[in-house]
């Protein structure tokens, strides 16, 4: 996904990106991340939890705005099925 | 920990779903494309009135579209471009190296158009782009410089010709 991201920066587009392998998003070095702590098909967190997915979806859009540094990787820290989303 | 390199993917992607701390072990010895310079546009206006649009890697698409190639082991590098209302019957994943049964059921989980259409309504956004983006990731050997040469630049241009001022990208 982090090549894709890149293209799209590179291209003159902002780019932030949802991660759930902290590893392979230091390695791939995308302009903007948030890393979750969450099992893979899950970016957005559990189905039907709206309050989860507007959250994290959010982070992500403000990651547009409060990143500064190229290849910054945000972790918000969710404990997935624990953290309480409002 | 040589395996990880001669076993096929699905393999070892079915492996990650029982036991996911392989995932991250596998993270650290995977040769991935490494970045060095970090390519970087700024924002140009803030996020509440730009129009966002989403890319996945998560290998979704609509039912009318060609699936993914899931028998070629280097992955399937093509995109589908998919408009942003599409009805949710109408889409489906193809993507056998991960488990997409919650997606499967809430498409919300890898592809948050329900969300960003509220955000939309409520002014948080300033709109949102008209078509999504669906890759399928795990893209490997010949496909790769494929992805990065030709169908990543392309969904780039065309992202701006649907007038994106940012986008989020998702993975699987």
């Amino acid at each position: 996904m982090g090549l894709v991201q890149r293209a799209i920066e590179a291209e003159g587009i902002p780019t932030a990106g949802i991660s759930i392998l902290r590893e392979v998003t230091e390695k791939v070095r995308p302009p903007r991340s948030v890393f979750l702590r969450y099992p893979f098909g899950h970016p957005l967190g559990e189905a039907f939890n709206v309050a989860q997915q507007r959250t994290i979806l959010l982070d992500a859009l403000a990651a547009l705005e409060t990143i500064t540094e190229p290849g910054t990787i945000l972790e918000p820290g969710y404990v997935w099925r624990r953290h309480r989303f409002r | 920990m040589g395996l990880f390199h001669e076993l096929p993917n699905t393999l070892v992607v079915q492996a990650f779903k029982r036991a996911p701390w392989l995932a991250s072990r596998w993270a650290k010895r995977h040769r991935f494309v490494e970045g060095r310079d970090i390519p970087w546009t700024p924002l140009r206006k803030p996020v509440a009135e730009s129009v966002i649009a989403l890319v996945t890697t998560a290998g979704v698409h609509l039912k009318s579209q060609e699936p993914f190639d899931m028998e070629d082991p280097d992955g399937d590098p093509s995109f589908r471009a998919i408009l942003s209302d599409a009805r949710k019957e109408d889409l489906t994943i193809t993507h056998r190296y991960y488990d997409h049964s919650a997606a499967d059921g809430d498409i919300n989980v890898v592809l948050p158009v329900d969300r960003l259409r509220e955000l939309a309504a409520e002014g948080r956004i300033g709109g949102i782009a008209p078509l999504v983006y669906g890759f399928m990731g795990h893209i490997h050997g010949r496909h790769l410089s494929r992805l990065i040469a030709e169908f990543a630049p392309e969904v780039a241009r065309r992202l701006k010709g649907d007038g994106a001022d940012a986008v989020v990208l998702t993975p699987a």
